[in-house]
């Protein structure tokens, strides 16, 4: 075709071939300048229809604008199909991104000029529908030109379907791969192209632009679409400002009405960011990596090997207790975040970890936070470490329960939330995803709130079998999985509801606690909103064990570190009145699994205290004797040193007592509460080590 | 053009301790406007919305004088140098200053 004319275009030379056609340099003999003629395969013709394609390239040809390719003229002969471009001296986008990326000026310089030829075209009612680096041109100059709007070829529905049920690799090269990976999700599920799937695969270039990977490949067509339409998208790494992060997170929000509504707003959000960059460099590059939190006015406390710590949660902050083995004298710490409800601690001594996890929540959102320095540092990150996906509808209001995973998986931890939900992660708690398993069960819709809201608020994983983990939520019940979370069943047989009709329900129970011993998980013992009960089959049936308590009403109830046989509950009168029966504050305790229960007051006050334990709020050190802890919500803080035999006040005058942890601190991990012993090692090894590893990140 | 955010003591932290930020832009609404402030500041989002884009329940979001949820939400219109001030609601929270607590990096 080189040498011939088609009407007064005379070819010069070929430029390039795509899926659409052949594109020519072509010199107009009338107008005497070069332009940029695409020849359109017969295929597309075949695919588009002459009329269609006709209709879309005159619609592209009325857009004006700096960073769009002109069409100057679209033809239609008998024989062909073409359309006389601009010509663009300059190089793709796509061959400028080096391995690493842009550098986040040219990602702003550029993402802003096409944003503004989008924000044009959007505008005039044009979609492009292949938005790629490949489809932007950019001049010797810096100027950014867009090619191909509104003359994408769109795939049709079988070929869709086609390509991303496809296990054929897909090879780096194919045009396919190029199509597939700036897909939006709804353009997978056979939806029209619209502006925000071109927004969507704007997110995907300024990513790629950012990083100089695709957020979603895959070697196959399958993979590329299974990672669009369930993966989040990888995260940007830290030399990306946390701004541009935050656009294209936004870009490649899964649900369409998440995203950007216009493309005007992307121009604005990056020439914002583009001016406070230049404005501030040094500032913007020094907020890479997460926040960091300290407290003024707190004297931390100096903690040593081999010390005991009490971790109490209250509504208004935490607060550090330590003493040394002994346990007669503790020194206070805190309040570390004054003013935010901490509902859930953790304390993770995995892998020579040392860190606390707080749950922390107030008007501005609920968030994992934790220290590895015993609270003189905090982490505080940018966006919710724990939140709902956006296409699950939910928004996350408090989280009420953090939880080491099994001993074999020492990055694995659980927290259990409101609304009802777990959530799981498997890098110590840097990232969490929601359980997906447990939020689609059937019962879900038919959960009903107790009187603290629907929250999932305990998670027993079981110590011999890491597939097998039972939760408990109010009011639904208790859930178990034995395939590691991806099918839950309901496990409420024998636990007795007295606010419905049916009082043996499948669920629908109001379970306030439930505890197990790792050496011996298949038994189990729950508190329940009226009602002690006991299982022996990891939960499959329960039965009675409420024998010599004054109340089988209560909240708190706490596993024995070593004695399996052992449990601990604190009863309050009834559901109306939740106080301690009788003004008389008792914790009482069965050594026999429950066939009888002794009241332990030595050292508690027998007349007028009138006292209420929340569910959290009994916890042990897990020493030899025994730690035994609990905490009122009037805000006192008592302990006992021998198993309960007596009691001392640790503190009194705290907010409302929420949460209580305890712990050695030279132990290894396990669940929560139920702590195995570990070689002591030097504490001065131990945390700096922990501290130089936090500071690199 | 510009539109003028005043941030309460809590989030000044996600703000390098700027109590005011003005932004040289022409937001058409305050929804533009508040992806332009979370552009700025990504800490602030979270803060503000919950996981479905809503704004918090115990959160209040003023044009001028005017709380947002009387006027239309976060589809209401800007003029120019409009002034949104984000506040928490009525009971709790912290000092009008960073509180007690300090950001480092």
């Amino acid at each position: 075709m080189i040498g011939t004319s088609v009407d007064h275009y005379r070819i010069v030379s070929k430029i390039g071939e795509g899926g659409m056609g052949i594109v020519y340099r072509a010199h107009d003999e009338v107008l005497n300048r070069d332009v940029a003629l695409k020849v359109l395969t017969k295929d597309s013709i075949d695919k588009l229809g002459r009329d269609h394609l006709l209709g879309e390239a005159r619609t592209a040809s009325s857009l004006s604008h700096p960073n769009i390719c002109t069409i100057h003229e679209v033809r239609k002969t008998s024989e062909e199909f073409y359309v006389v471009m601009e010509l663009i001296e300059g190089h793709p986008l796509r061959t400028l991104i080096a391995d690493a990326g842009l550098p986040s000026e040219s990602v702003f310089r550029y993402g802003i000029q096409i944003a503004d030829a989008l924000a044009h075209a959007h505008d005039r009612s044009v979609v492009h529908r292949d938005l790629k680096s490949s489809n932007v041109m950019i001049t010797p100059e810096g100027r950014v030109k867009v090619l191909d709007f509104g003359l994408a070829m769109s795939l049709r529905k079988e070929q869709l379907d086609d390509a991303t049920r496809s296990v054929v690799d897909l090879g780096s090269g194919s045009e396919l791969v190029g199509t597939l990976s700036y897909m939006a999700p709804e353009i997978l599920q056979g939806q029209t192209g619209t502006y925000q799937s071109d927004i969507w695969a704007f997110g995907v270039l300024l990513y790629e632009a950012a990083t100089g990977k695709l957020p979603f490949h895959g070697r196959t067509g399958l993979e590329v679409g299974s990672a669009i339409l369930h993966q989040p998208p990888p995260a940007l790494p830290s030399h990306v400002p946390p701004g541009l992060i935050s656009v294209v997170q936004r870009c490649l929000a899964k649900d369409p009405a998440l995203r950007f509504q216009r493309a005007s707003e992307i121009r604005a959000a990056l020439e914002a960011l583009q001016s406070a960059s230049v404005a501030g460099r040094e500032q913007r590059d020094s907020q890479v990596g997460p926040r960091t939190l300290y407290f003024r006015g707190v004297d931390h406390l100096p903690v040593k090997n081999g010390d005991v710590l009490i971790l109490a949660g209250t509504n208004k902050g935490l607060f550090i207790f330590r003493s040394s083995r002994e346990r007669s004298r503790w020194q206070m710490a805190g309040p570390y975040f004054p003013g935010r409800a901490i509902y859930a601690i953790a304390y993770d001594n995995r892998q020579d970890r040392h860190r606390i996890w707080a749950s922390t929540s107030q008007f501005w959102g609920s968030y994992l936070q934790s220290t590895d320095d015993f609270g003189r540092s905090w982490t505080n990150p940018l966006e919710a470490n724990v939140k709902f996906p956006q296409d699950s509808g939910a928004s996350l209001k408090s989280i009420w329960q953090v939880c080491l995973g099994h001993p074999e998986e020492p990055d694995v931890m659980y927290c259990g939330v409101e609304p009802a939900a777990l959530f799981k992660s498997c890098d110590a708690g840097e990232s969490w995803s929601l359980v997906q398993g447990l939020f689609d069960h059937p019962h879900r819709p038919r959960w009903v709130p107790g009187n603290g809201g629907l929250c999932l608020h305990t998670i027993v994983p079981d110590a011999r079998d890491r597939s097998r983990m039972l939760v408990a939520i109010s009011a639904a019940g208790n859930y178990r999985t034995d395939d590691a979370g991806q099918t839950w069943q309901a496990k409420n047989r024998g636990i007795r509801v007295v606010y419905t009709p049916e009082k043996f329900p499948e669920f629908g129970q109001c379970v306030h606690k439930v505890v197990s011993h790792p050496n011996q998980p298949e038994r189990m013992f729950l508190q329940n909103h009226w009602g002690l009960y006991r299982s022996d089959d990891a939960g499959d049936s329960w039965h009675d064990i409420a024998h010599g308590v004054p109340s089988d009403f209560g909240f708190a109830m706490l596993m024995h570190p070593h004695d399996p046989d052992c449990v601990y509950i604190i009863p309050v009168e009834s559901d109306e009145f939740r106080c301690t029966p009788g003004g008389k504050l008792r914790v009482y305790r069965t050594r026999n699994s429950g066939a009888t229960w002794e009241p332990l007051t030595r050292g508690l006050p027998q007349t007028g205290a009138y006292e209420t334990i929340l569910r959290d709020s009994l916890t042990t050190d897990s020493l030899d004797p025994a730690g035994i802890y609990f905490g009122t919500r009037s805000g006192k803080l008592y302990h006992s040193r021998d198993e309960g035999k007596s009691w001392e006040l640790v503190r009194d005058g705290l907010p409302q007592i929420v949460c209580l942890r305890a712990t050695a601190v030279n132990e290894l991990g396990g669940f929560a509460g139920t702590n195995r012993p570990k070689p002591s090692r030097s504490p001065a090894r131990t945390f700096s080590k922990r501290r130089k590893k936090r500071a690199k990140k | 053009m510009a539109v003028i955010f005043h941030i309460p003591g809590p989030l000044l932290v996600y703000t390098d301790g700027n109590r005011h930020i003005e932004i040289d832009a022409s937001p058409a609404d305050v929804r533009e406007a508040l992806e332009l402030l979370f552009s700025l500041h990504p800490g602030i989002r979270a803060r503000l919305l919950t996981e479905q884009g809503e704004i918090r329940e115990h959160v209040n979001v003023f044009l001028g004088n005017e709380e947002l949820r009387h006027l239309d939400g976060v589809a209401t219109t800007l003029e120019d140098r409009a002034e949104i001030t984000i506040m928490q609601a009525v009971s709790g929270g912290l000092k009008p200053n960073l509180g007690n607590c300090v950001r480092d990096i």
